[in-house]
């Protein structure tokens, strides 16, 4: 029964439509219900010439220009196929009679021209997009750096990138994604420096999903990842066309998505996630410094709240005792324990973070300062919380909003709830085992089939520069080695090594 | 069975990582005690044994690597095999086995002891057995990789603790060294061979070997990695020696813990709390490491899958830790499992290099070397 369906599919799809006018409008209308499918008829001699187009999708005054105009003032051209073709100003014809190719080109924006009792139709692309002009970047703005960001036409975006990286190695393969809904892709790499075997499993990946519709980069990229269970992304987007480029040269891949105003690319691992494009920009002193504060933000964040709730419940010891008797002092009007106080603060945090991103940028900015200093002077105040509290609170919120990439900051602050509970039952033991867990997890990750841990494990010291460090540019004469790229060398180093004799 | 492992591309480690897989299966809970262990047999000359116990560690290292080398890419279950046929063979790779898991399981336990001792005198041990066990277990989940990425992130994040020695430097008095060479021969190859439970780790070399990339440098990078445990085991034990007035070091249970007392920083006092948690990111690669190693005979030797047989490691294991109850009896298996250990880890390498080299010359002209027998 399978089989004799998937024959009965087939011949579907070769299928010629009807030579009557009559008839071919009747099979459009059923294969398209209860569209916008619009017919415009011209006759001459008891020749009849129908242009199917849904007239949500096309340009119309192209229509009137390039299709129309031609055909009526040129009298003299015979109305078939061959004729049309000499006098339609167009640049991009099909010929074509099969239904299904009529029925997907109209929904691209295409027009289909025939006449009747010719075997062949022309389908002929006039579509009208509507998208927004290129704009400055908003979720991840810099200081430094172009300020351009992607859009949602897949068209404009491949413009920026080949306006970029003017480099005749620059592929762009087709790809398309979802089973119904058919979007356009391309694949962007550097041939010539991204890895084969890369390109070929990211390929792979998104051709063999068998999904109906995919929404955007980011799901597509969750639906392609490694280990979706895992709280942290293994594949990044970006809106900036410039991180591509350079992620690009260091041998990764892309993937561009029609009506997806961001970018798909890896391998990336966990520490790119908190590589911003301005630490490229910046000098590399300024750039080191920044990343190491990001580094050390994300421990904080990540352990001085669990710190606070592990020494205050069990640990006081730990604790010299002029600095006890103030924490004493600002904690003795608190009636509840620490786990409980912190989670309540914390929870207050991630509800003012939430309300102001749902809310429009005015109101979000007063809901950020009632929800500063209103909650937490009234906190205190009322010996909810201990005002020492409320600066971890804040240092560890601050910490997680220094990473470059929302989804890892977001991750980053969804960990810190188990790891308090944790340390609200086992102390300082339970933070180790949630440290080691979380060792273990990102150990296990993989990004693309890459270590999700390197460079540091496994360790190549040439790549720390890129991602761990910042080192001077002379050093960085090789590509990074976990993107396995095809030409390692970046420029000669011996060059950039060479140092002159003093007064030479 | 296949005498020979031949792991895919993917799952190959640089030799440089046996540094700190060897260091860091070395390094455990035994070195927590050990100050005091050394001093009972060889009194202020305890250091000496120490390092002389990473010298010998160090030569049978040299001899596991030599033997090794005899083969393409075996591990100790193949070479059992391939020495003993398969009955004996097996039979000698399941006690290896055992001890390996008894390894994991003494591990286990002390850590938990101390941690009761230290921090939560109330925790009871299956609890956090539970934690310890699903933890390494879902390392070992990951393979290989994963294993000795534990071991490396465990080395790297741990580096800071040998600094902490200099504070309690600060306060030692030199003198309590001299005279050096007080304690005759006997007493110090006494401490040597005591202090053995805390050098145990290099054996592991045995089973990582198909795994190393570049084989011919296993024995340069497994013996740093034993060096490097020698000189930290010996200035540990010397710090003690040095810092300890003579009766209180035979008192103290926990030297190294107690030396982190002595620690502190403007904000932090009773390091010690510290300490004994981080200890735990020391303790959790070399219980993965015994149970990837122990895991592994499963599929070597049985040809089932690893995964049954690391869950029935982990569900022994975990049963075995409510029958050890009180202070004396886990005392009398860490005895126990030393001693076998100090026979398991360093005479019977070396035993089973005459043996191989001995069966190789006999057979040379008949087998071609056993190479894919």
């Amino acid at each position: 029964m399978f089989k004799w369906k998937k024959e009965s599919k087939s011949q579907e799809v070769f299928k010629a439509h009807s030579l009557y006018i009559d008839e071919l409008k009747e099979q459009l209308k059923n294969e398209l219900l209860y569209s916008d499918i619009t017919f415009r008829h011209l006759k001459k001699n008891g020749n009849r010439i129908v242009f199917c187009f849904l007239e949500s999708l096309i340009d119309k005054s192209s229509l009137d220009e390039f299709i129309l105009a031609p055909i009526q003032n040129n009298e003299k051209i015979e109305w078939s196929v061959q004729g049309f073709t000499q006098v339609l100003p167009l640049s991009v014809l099909t010929v074509t009679n099969q239904l299904s190719e009529i029925i997907s080109g109209l929904i691209e924006g295409n027009v289909y021209i025939y006449v009747e009792g010719d075997p062949y139709g022309l389908l002929t692309n006039l579509s009208k997009t509507v998208e927004r002009g290129v704009e400055k970047p908003e979720t991840e703005s810099n200081v430094y750096g172009p300020k351009i960001s992607f859009t949602e036409s897949l068209v404009s975006n491949m413009n920026i990138l080949r306006n970029n990286l003017k480099d005749p190695n620059l592929c762009m393969q087709d790809l398309v994604v979802g089973k119904r809904v058919k979007t356009k892709a391309k694949l962007v790499y550097i041939q010539g420096i991204a890895d084969e075997e890369l390109v070929t499993t990211f390929k792979q990946r998104i051709s063999e999903l068998e999904i109906d519709y995919v929404p955007g980069n980011t799901v597509l990229g969750h639906l392609i990842e490694n280990n979706s269970w895992s709280v942290f992304p293994q594949l990044m987007t970006t809106e900036l066309p410039d991180r591509i480029s350079i992620a690009l040269y260091r041998g990764k891949v892309a993937v561009l998505m029609d009506r997806s105003p961001d970018c798909l690319y890896g391998p990336t691992t966990f520490f790119s996630y908190f590589e911003s494009t301005e630490d490229v920009y910046m000098r590399w002193n300024m750039g080191l410094f920044l990343r190491v504060l990001r580094l050390t933000a994300l421990f904080l964040s990540v352990l001085l709240t669990p710190a606070y709730v592990a020494v205050l419940t069990y640990h006081y010891e730990v604790i010299p005792s002029p600095m006890l008797v103030t924490l004493g002092e600002s904690r003795s009007k608190v009636p509840f324990p620490p786990v409980f106080e912190t989670l309540l603060l914390e929870f207050v945090i991630e509800l003012l973070r939430e309300a102001g991103a749902r809310l429009p940028t005015k109101v979000g900015q007063t809901i950020g300062i009632v929800g500063g200093i209103v909650i937490g002077q009234a906190a205190v105040q009322a010996g909810f919380t201990s005002n020492i509290l409320i600066i971890m609170i804040a240092l560890s919120a601050l910490g997680s909003f220094t990473t470059p990439s929302y989804l890892m900051g977001t991750a980053i602050r969804m960990i810190r709830f188990p790891i308090i509970i944790i340390a609200g039952i086992w102390g300082g033991i339970g933070i180790m085992v949630a440290f080691c867990f979380f060792i273990i997890h990102l150990l296990r990750l993989e990004t693309l089939g890459k270590p999700y841990l390197s460079p540091v494990y496994p360790l190549q010291w040439r790549d720390l520069g890129y991602s761990f460090f910042l080192v001077p540019y002379q050093y960085l004469a090789k590509r990074p080695q976990t993107n396995k790229p095809v030409d390692k060398e970046r420029f000669s180093e011996k060059k950039a090594k060479l140092k002159k004799d003093i007064d030479e | 069975m296949e005498v020979n492992v031949k792991p895919r591309d993917g799952l190959q480690l640089h030799a440089f990582l046996l540094i700190f897989i060897v260091h860091s299966t070395q390094i455990g809970v035994g070195l927590v005690g050990l100050p005091r262990i050394v001093y009972l047999d060889a009194g202020h000359d305890g250091w000496i044994s120490v390092f002389l116990a990473g010298v010998l560690g160090g030569v049978s290292l040299w001899f596991m690597v030599k033997m090794l080398g005899q083969y393409d890419s075996a591990d100790l279950y193949g070479i059992h095999a391939d020495v003993f046929g398969k009955w004996i063979g097996n039979f000698l790779s399941l006690m290896y086995m055992g001890y390996l898991a008894a390894a994991f399981f003494v591990i286990y336990i002390n850590y938990i002891e101390i941690v009761q001792v230290w921090i939560f005198p109330n925790l009871p041990t299956w609890q956090l057995g539970l934690v310890l066990t699903l933890l390494s277990a879902y390392a070992v989940y990951g393979g290989i990789r994963v294993v000795v990425g534990t071991a490396f992130l465990s080395v790297m994040g741990t580096l800071w603790m040998v600094f902490v020695l200099f504070v309690p430097l600060k306060h030692s008095e030199i003198n309590h060294i001299f005279p050096i060479l007080d304690a005759d021969i006997e007493q110090i190859l006494k401490g040597a061979h005591n202090s053995s439970l805390s050098m145990m780790g290099m054996e592991l070399v045995l089973f990582v070997y198909p795994y190393i990339k570049e084989k011919q440098k296993t024995q340069i990078f497994s013996q740093i990695g034993n060096a490097y445990t020698a000189f930290i085991f010996t200035l540990v034990t010397f710090v003690s020696i040095i810092y300890y007035a003579g009766g209180s070091l035979e008192q103290t249970i926990w030297p190294v813990i107690s030396l982190f007392k002595i620690v502190r920083l403007p904000n932090l006092e009773r390091f010690e709390i510290i300490a004994v948690s981080f200890w735990m990111l020391i303790i959790v690669p070399n219980l993965c490491i015994y149970l990837w190693a122990a895991s592994k005979g499963f599929s070597r030797i049985f040809a089932g899958k690893q995964k049954w047989g690391l869950w029935i490691l982990v569900s022994l294991i975990f049963v075995s830790s409510f029958f050890v109850k009180a202070r004396y009896q886990m005392n009398l298996i860490s005895d126990i499992i030393g001693k076998f250990g100090f026979y398991a880890a360093v005479c019977y390498p070396i035993l089973l290099y005459f043996i191989v080299s001995a069966k190789n010359k006999y057979f040379r002209g008949k087998n071609n070397h056993a190479k894919g027998s």
